[in-house]
């Protein structure tokens, strides 16, 4: 059973694994010309907007740049409770 | 004739753009095409070493750019293949010798001697890397896997890209890849660093002793039999023919049962 897993396991934590997820990052702000710190100051300003309208459901909020092909695309997650309206 | 006009570039030093060049420089030559490298790393000049044309340079590209010699003259004939011809860099001079214009038009010239025009280019970002590609209109990305070697090349795509107009295709080449480092997950994979750059795969050249040896000899390893890397240059080139030419198993020989099952798995390609 343990060569089996060996064999199969997916290479979580791996030092490929470890530089791929670093080189997404990295490319992402890169491509971006993003500056340190913005997308934290942009979070923060969406948060606040959307809690106007919602109840958000504390720290869930999920805030992500991802790479789409060549481009970026921002992903944030909020956990909405019930509207404010 | 209206020939091809390919830069090959990378952005980082050291990943092997002069390698590539003679390497495809001399796999086209053999397919038959008519060839000319064109070395643009003014004041670093290498191209002729790899080539062991270095004792035969006698004008250079600037000398054709300032009108000291025609460039038939400048065109170094490479001894084994009278097909495959060198443009060599100046050696005193530096990146500002020449400008853009003057590569267009250089570039112009010499598409209509040849069917392939390879551009070797500096390193860097600079004028240099700018005048290299000035008159291409395809363009080869060297990177090896590792970070600070693709990061690199993602500027260049991203510089490439914004010149669409005038470079209208660009692929990468994967040097020195080391399959089992790879099969390990020690190092990032073909597929990784395709993935991060999303872009078109030209060919992998594995990590090879042979390179250091035929360097020594300034025979470029794809004029040879017998070795993974000078296979993999002359797939690059048939390729760059139009040829559709599989990308092969690197891991073929001495495997145990467990590696091919774990090769089975992560196929390594070349």
């Amino acid at each position: 059973m343990q060569l089996l897993d060996w064999l199969f396991k997916v290479p979580n934590g791996t030092a490929a694994v470890t530089a791929k997820d670093r080189m997404r990052t990295m490319l992402v702000h890169d491509r971006l010309e993003l500056p340190a710190g913005k997308l934290e100051v942009l979070e923060e300003e969406l948060t606040a907007v959307v809690a106007r309208y919602f109840d958000l459901e504390p720290d869930t909020t999920r805030f992500d740049l991802q790479q789409m092909d060549r481009k970026a695309a921002l992903i944030a997650n909020f956990r909405l409770v019930r509207s404010k309206c | 004739m209206s020939g091809r006009v390919i830069v090959i570039t990378s952005g980082k030093g050291g990943v092997g753009k002069t390698t590539a060049s003679a390497n495809i420089g001399v796999a086209l030559a053999n397919t038959g095409a008519s060839v000319c490298l064109v070395d643009m790393d003014i004041g670093l000049r290498n191209l002729d070493i790899l080539m062991g044309l270095e004792n035969r340079v006698v004008y250079n590209l600037v000398d054709v750019v300032e009108e000291r010699c025609k460039l038939r003259q400048a065109l170094v004939k490479d001894k084994r293949m009278p097909n495959l011809n060198l443009l060599p860099a100046a050696q005193t001079r530096d990146k500002t010798a020449v400008d853009a214009d003057q590569m267009k038009k250089l570039c112009e010239e010499l598409k209509s001697m040849f069917d392939f025009v390879l551009i070797d280019s500096p390193a860097g970002i600079e004028s240099g890397f700018q005048n290299a590609i000035a008159g291409a209109e395809e363009a080869i990305v060297i990177t090896t896997p590792e970070m600070s070697a693709v990061r690199d090349a993602d500027r260049i795509i991203g510089l490439l890209e914004a010149r669409k107009d005038e470079i209208t295709q660009y692929r990468l080449v994967l040097n020195r890849l080391r399959p089992k480092m790879v099969a390990n997950a020690d190092m990032m994979g073909v597929d990784d660093v395709l993935e991060i750059l999303s872009i078109k795969l030209l060919g992998v050249v594995p990590e090879d002793e042979d390179i250091i040896i035929s360097t020594n000899k300034g025979e470029p390893v794809s004029g040879t039999d017998n070795t993974r890397s000078g296979l993999a240059f002359r797939n690059i080139a048939r390729r760059l023919r139009g040829e559709e030419v599989p990308f092969m198993d690197l891991e073929a020989k001495n495997d145990t049962w467990v590696t091919k099952i774990v090769n089975f798995f992560n196929p390594v390609r070349v």
